[in-house]
């Protein structure tokens, strides 16, 4: 067993509504092997997608600590979780996130903005990326151009640009259809087995839960 | 960064509550440059009339050709002294009487006043910046006028071969029309001096003096040996200076009305840039989440969102400034404050009032799109990406 790359212990996350303490998270402890294609299931509200934004660095535990790719981030300022963000995480949302006045090569190479990168680089790995999702021919499409399957892998294709070591992926086929279904999953097993990322996915689906090496299910703040 | 293409194409997305906010824009600052360039004309007009190797002498205290008044007998005086140029029989050097009459302006626009000039026959060599565009100059001992370019046809009467009332029951008839360089001369009625002097009874005086000096230095001494004779009670200026001073008046009320007028459609402006910017932050902020949690830094969401205001703003700027260099061709007339008269202007596009236009276009840009910005900059990925 490799050493974890995500390591979580004694999480809370508290939300207030009405000045009514609703917890999410009750002190968690979870450790991720790097390398592992994790699935992540529950009930709506069990806190699946605040587990994720957590360890993502998009928000910040009430409690406890985060340690992600040897770093504590519960601990970081803003400025510095962002770019801790664009170097280790890539992201998949179920409603792709695309800017829809940027083209798909200009949507997959938004991250590569953050470095210092000389254009033509730029463009060579923004490439590569679209290559690997098979989009090469869709480049210049803008996503209203492309059908929920292909905005989905320009996302995907956005994820990976920057060679980050995980993917967290909440409900990437929740918008999806069948066929389109099957070719995201592929192509996440794939990521996972060819480019060893470590990938987080959160889902409500079965079918798409079977293709990760690891099931877990979270109930009311505790993982079962 | 952002890049650039973003926010030109999300303006392009939302192109009518673009446009509105372009136009509102352009609304300031083509009246603003509208009243700048318009000052630019009054200083060219007024501030233009004068040359640095002349002078004119008035009666001190006077500020003006109109309120002042010198004795004939002290004219071969001025023209005896030290740094006039001399001509033909002694120093170069015009005496004219200015006053003032109520015509009536074509096209129901009521009367107003004209300034008019007696000038003796020497004044075309004295002022060879004069040149007839039809017609002649004007007989010495005649009724005879000669008026200036911008003023024919605005009056009633003060056009080619037409007669017009000099004062009651005495008439002038009108035998040449003159440009004067664009200076204020092209806004008066030159008629000779000797008839001004009888139908406005002047008798032994006249306004002012003119003198063309031998060299543009020669003006302290002249200007100490006429304001030493305590007699004669002058008072000499370099003609630029006068006509500068001219101008004053008239143009601090152009520029405090323009700059009154454009800072109450600023307000309206910037209200209107930062409504748009607020509904773009709004419509966007799904956006504006992802590129959070892309690692884009809060910096980077306050730049782009600033920039893009600025683009709307400058776009708004270039059609304002566009629309008042249309008014180039337009003429405008009004009454000069310190003759009473009208004198016509036109609307004078320089450098700088373009460039005032660009830069208060981007500072209300600024202005409006700071609060937007700084919204966005301040949304929490998670909560933005829920919208």
């Amino acid at each position: 067993m490799s050493e974890p790359i995500v390591r979580l212990r004694g999480v809370r996350k508290t939300f207030w509504r009405d000045r009514e303490p609703v917890p999410v998270l009750d002190g968690l402890d979870l450790d991720v092997p790097e390398g592992s294609f994790e699935a992540l299931m529950g009930p709506s509200g069990s806190g699946k997608t605040t587990l994720l934004n957590l360890i993502a660095g998009l928000d910040r535990p009430t409690e406890g600590s985060i340690e992600v790719a040897g770093q504590p981030i519960h601990q970081l300022p803003e400025g510095a979780l962002a770019r801790w963000r664009s170097e280790t995480i890539g992201f998949v949302f179920q409603s792709y996130n695309l800017l829809p006045v940027l083209t798909a090569q200009q949507n997959v190479e938004l991250p590569l903005l953050l470095r210092r990168l000389p254009r033509a680089e730029r463009r060579k790995r923004a490439e590569t990326a679209l290559r690997i999702v098979g989009l090469e021919d869709r480049t210049q499409h803008f996503p209203r151009q492309l059908s929920g399957g292909q905005e989905q892998r320009v996302t995907i294709a956005r994820a990976i640009v920057n060679d980050p070591k995980i993917l967290v992926a909440d409900e990437p086929t929740g918008n999806l259809d069948k066929g389109s279904t099957k070719d995201v999953l592929d192509l996440l097993a794939r990521l996972n087995k060819e480019l060893g990322k470590t990938i987080l996915m959160v889902t409500h689906d079965p079918h798409a839960a079977e293709r990760a090496t690891i099931i877990r299910k979270l109930d009311k703040g505790q993982l079962a | 960064m952002i890049p650039l293409s973003y926010n030109v194409r999300s303006l392009v997305e939302r192109r009518a509550t673009t446009a509105a906010a372009v136009l509102g824009i352009a609304l300031v600052v083509f009246v603003l440059s509208a009243s700048l360039m318009l000052v630019a004309g009054v200083e060219k007009t007024l501030g233009g009339s004068g040359e640095p190797d002349r002078a004119i002498v008035l009666r001190k205290g006077s500020d003006n050709e109109l309120s002042s008044g010198i004795e004939i007998g002290s004219v071969p005086i001025i023209a005896a002294a030290p740094g006039v140029r001399s001509g033909e029989g002694g120093g170069l050097v015009v005496g004219e009487i200015v006053v003032v009459a109520a015509m009536e302006k074509l096209g129901g626009a009521g009367m107003s006043n004209v300034l008019i000039r007696g000038v003796a026959e020497s004044v075309f060599r004295f002022r060879p910046e004069v040149r007839f565009t039809r017609g002649r100059a004007p007989r010495p001992g005649t009724d005879e006028a000669a008026i200036g370019a911008r003023i024919a046809g605005r009056f009633r009467g003060l056009e080619m071969d037409r007669t017009f009332e000099l004062r009651k029951n005495r008439s002038a008839t009108v035998v040449g029309i003159f440009e004067a360089g664009g200076s204020s001369f092209e806004s008066e009625v030159w008629v000779d001096v000797e008839t001004i002097r009888q139908a406005f009874r002047r008798e032994g005086m006249v306004s002012s003096a003119r003198v063309r000096l031998e060299s543009p230095a020669a003006f302290e001494a002249f200007e100490e040996a006429v304001e030493q004779d305590k007699r004669l009670g002058l008072e000499a200026m370099r003609e630029i200076a006068y006509f500068e001073k001219q101008s004053e008046g008239t143009a601090t009320f152009i520029r405090v009305l323009g700059s009154g007028i454009s800072f109450f459609f600023a307000l309206g402006a910037v209200l209107g840039a930062m409504i748009t910017m607020y509904a773009a932050v709004a419509h966007r902020q799904r956006e504006i989440g992802t590129l959070r949690a892309l690692g884009f830094p809060r910096g980077s969401i306050l730049l782009s969102f600033l920039v893009e205001s600025a683009l709307v703003a400058v776009a708004g700027g270039a059609l304002g400034s566009l629309g008042a260099l249309g008014l180039g061709a337009v003429r405008f007339s009004m009454m000069n404050f310190d003759t009473w008269s009208e004198v016509v202007f036109s609307f004078t596009p320089t450098p700088q009032t373009l460039a005032t236009a660009l830069g208060v276009s981007i500072a209300m840009g600024l202005a409006g799109g700071f609060l937007p910005a700084l919204q966005a900059a301040r949304l929490r990925p998670v909560q933005a990406m829920r919208e």
